[in-house]
Parts: structure tokens; sequence; C-alpha cells
């Protein structure tokens, strides 16, 4: 009979127990956002990304495409740029360059802080009416044969399978020859890690199957980045349906992943 | 008297011992100088890829503000304005939001500079937009048009998370007016 009483009140207890803990628990879900931020929540922009753990991507291959009949030179990538890396002042990861080419055919070329505070005013010391004006976005040509690999003395640079050029931190020397050799001037020399640094197409960010920050927040989608070979992709229709395509500094050889839409023969 | 002459191949041995010492120096010094996974899938260090991929996302993308903002979220998505990033006027998430929690409040833009980041993009003066992409206005001429005080902000008759909101409704109440008339 005992016996039997106590586990009644066992069970009692049990239930009771269960039942408060069950409306704590529901009452906290009601406060807190359930896992609202953690990055492993937001939908994946690169489906199929966050699957692979191995050290390179497999089944794609990344290309940018920047589109500059579009760009409207705000500045909206550079800051998300320098907010993502804390990039040091007056260096630059991306960059966004102003062109005018005034009716005499002369062409000036200017991006004051690199773009980041955005074009508020216009160019007033030109001789010459303006006849055109556009913005280009520079940032790192990921090259298929990159030059700024090939001169590096530690091997702190590299090409990754999947086509990243990266730079390893630790290994690095600071000693520039890659900034030299980079055709298309990406690269630095970092003042607060003394070594070289560059665009990345935000490595970090695509394996974790999110776009890179300054393809992100462009509010007109003038930078587009996609898997060629997803025949679906947006970067796969535009490079390979009649557009004007082209890439920077074709003549050097170096093959760029990043190709330019509408590019002008003004561009260098 | 013993000839004390060296065996004809004693200076080969010497050479080939020389060289022997020189690799196998040579060998332990680069196991102990190189990086443990250099070269294992090039000349590079294989383990800098996974230290790349470790690098903290700052930036998040508007989903991730959205979800916890409920009331933006629907001015936002349903107005003109919906591709614009929060992070390019707010500033990166990482700054606001850590391990799910609220860790500092990002700083809220006020008076110019409102109306500075609203001509990042809609300033007429710079020319260089293309035309059909978004609404282009020059200041102050647009204020003057719009008979208000040429020091007026732009948020103080646009919404800046749906610009056009507070005027389709205005205009609907004036029309609703017009119509009782």
């Amino acid at each position: 009979m005992k016996e039997i009483e106590r586990e009644i009140s066992q069970d009692r207890r049990r239930f009771i127990k269960k039942v408060l803990g069950g409306s704590i628990a529901g009452s906290l879900l009601l406060v807190i956002p359930a896992g609202a931020m953690d990055f492993g929540n937001i939908p994946e922009q690169i489906p199929g990304m966050r699957k692979q753990t191995g050290p390179f991507i497999k089944g794609k291959k990344f290309a940018f495409v920047v589109d500059i009949t579009r760009c409207i030179g705000c500045g909206s990538c550079c800051v998300a740029d320098k907010n993502e890396y804390k990039v040091p002042d007056g260096n630059y990861r991306t960059w966004v360059e102003r062109y005018i080419i005034d009716d005499h055919d002369n062409v000036y070329v200017d991006s004051p802080n690199g773009g980041l505070n955005g074009y508020q005013e216009p160019r007033e010391d030109l001789p010459y009416p303006v006849r055109d004006t556009f913005f280009v976005p520079k940032l790192c040509n990921m090259c298929e044969h990159p030059s700024c690999v090939q001169v590096c003395p530690v091997g702190a640079t590299f090409q990754t399978e999947d086509g990243f050029v990266l730079i390893d931190y630790k290994r690095c020397v600071g000693c520039g020859y890659c900034v030299q050799a980079c055709p298309y001037s990406v690269r630095f020399i970092n003042p607060e890690t003394h070594t070289a640094d560059k665009c990345t197409w935000c490595y970090h960010r695509v394996r974790k199957g999110l776009l890179p920050a300054c393809v992100n927040v462009c509010p007109v989608q003038a930078r587009k980045f996609g898997d060629l070979n997803d025949h679906e992709s947006e970067v796969y229709k535009i490079l390979h349906q009649p557009h004007v395509i082209s890439v920077l500094k074709p003549g050097m050889g170096n093959k760029p992943s990043l190709h330019y839409v509408g590019l002008r023969r003004e561009v260098v | 008297m013993p000839e004390y002459r060296s065996k004809p191949y004693s200076h080969i041995v010497r050479i080939v011992l020389l060289l022997v010492i020189i690799i196998v120096a040579g060998v332990v010094v680069r196991g102990k100088v190189l990086p443990k996974s250099f070269g294992e899938y090039g000349h590079y260090r294989g383990d800098a890829i996974f230290d790349e991929m470790k690098r903290p996302v700052r930036n998040g993308t508007n989903a991730s503000c959205l979800v916890c903002h409920p009331y933006i979220r629907e001015m936002h998505l349903n107005g003109v304005h919906h591709t614009v990033s929060c992070e390019f006027c707010h500033g990166p998430v990482a700054d606001h939001v850590k391990d799910g929690k609220v860790i500092a409040k990002l700083p809220k833009k006020q008076g110019k500079e409102i109306r500075r980041l609203c001509l990042r993009c809609h300033n007429q003066i710079i020319r260089a937009r293309p035309k059909e992409s978004i609404k282009m206005i020059s200041m102050p001429q647009h204020l003057e048009e719009k008979h208000v005080r040429t020091d007026h902000i732009c948020n103080q008759c646009h919404n800046v998370h749906a610009p056009l909101m507070w005027v389709k409704q205005a205009k609907a109440m004036v029309g609703v007016e017009e119509d009782s008339k």
C-alpha cells in the first residue's frame, strides 16, 4: 500500500515538474526570439555551401560580374567592405572610381577616399563641359594565372583549387612583391598587420553560404556573384549571352574571373 | 717504412659523406622550419584556407536584421527601398548582436547625416547615374518645387524605409477629401 502511495506522489511531483518546466520554457520562447542572429539561421544565399566542409569548394566555379551601366556610385559596397574587414583608413580592398569624359575627349579619373563617402559633389575644376560620367567599381580580379602568387617568395599567397586567391597572414613577411606584381593594384600592405592584404571575394562569407558583403548591399545589383556551373545563375546567363563584356587589361594574360558589363575603352 | 698513402678513392668518399651530411641536415632543418600543413595541397600552408574560412562574419543580410524587427520588415520589404541594405545606413550587425544577445545599439543617423545618406544615391548633380534605374533629385530645387523650407531633411516627408509610403498615404487622403467634396 505504502509503495503505491509513494509511486503516486512521485508521479505527481514529476507531473508538476513537467507542467512548470513546460510553461517556463514556453514563456521564455515568447520572450527570446528563437535562434535569432545565429549566422547559421540566416537563409543560405548560395545554395549547398554549408554542406561543404572540405578545404576546397566542390562542383562550383565562381565568377564575379560588375555591371558598370548600373553602378550609381553610392559607395555602399565600400562601406560594407570596410565594416566587414575593419580595413584601416586609407586602404581599400574595393573602391569605386569615377570616370569623367569632357567634350574634348579628355578623361579624368578620381576616387576620393575610395568612394567610401559616396560622390556628393561634381568635379568643378574641369576646363571643358562634361560629356559623360560613369563609375567603375574595382576589386580583386581573382586571376586564373595570378601574378601575385607567382612572385611570393614564402608561399604566403596562393590559389585554391576552386579558384580563390588567398593570403596566409601568418606566413606573409610583408615584402610587398605581390603589391608590385598585381596588374590591377588591388593589393596593399596592411599597416596594422604589416602583411599584404586584398579583397578575397569574401571567401569566409561564401563558405558560409552568404554572398560577398559588397554584392549583398548593392542596391542596384551592379555587382553580381554566382556559380558558372549553374546554367540558371545570373552570371552564367550574362557571360553566355550577347552583352558588352570585357575584363580589365586582357593583354596581361592573367585571365581574370572578374568580368565587367559595359566596360568602356577609357577604363584602365 | 710504411707508405702514407691514402686510398685512391678516399676523396670521393669524403665528398659523398659531406653531401649526405648536408642533405640530411637540410631535410631536418626544413622539417623543423616549415609549418605543419605546408605543401599539403600546393606550395602553401594548407591550414591557411581554414584560417580564412574562420574569419568572423560582420555583415549579415537584410534577413538577419528583419527577423527581429518585424515592424520595419513590413515597411522595408513593401517599399521601393527593399533592395537597400539595412547595414549600409545602420552599421554591421556584428556590432549590434553577438551570440544571440544584443550587445550595443547601432548609432542612429540624424539630421544632415540622413540627407547625406540619401544624396549618395539620389543626387542628380553627379550626372553619372543611369537614367531609369532610380529617382534622381537635385537639391535644393526639389525642396523649392515642393514649397517647403530648404533646410528640410529628407525624412520629414519620406519614410526612409519606404520613401513613398507617407507620400502615397497623403495623396490617398487628399484624394478621399476631394471625392467627398
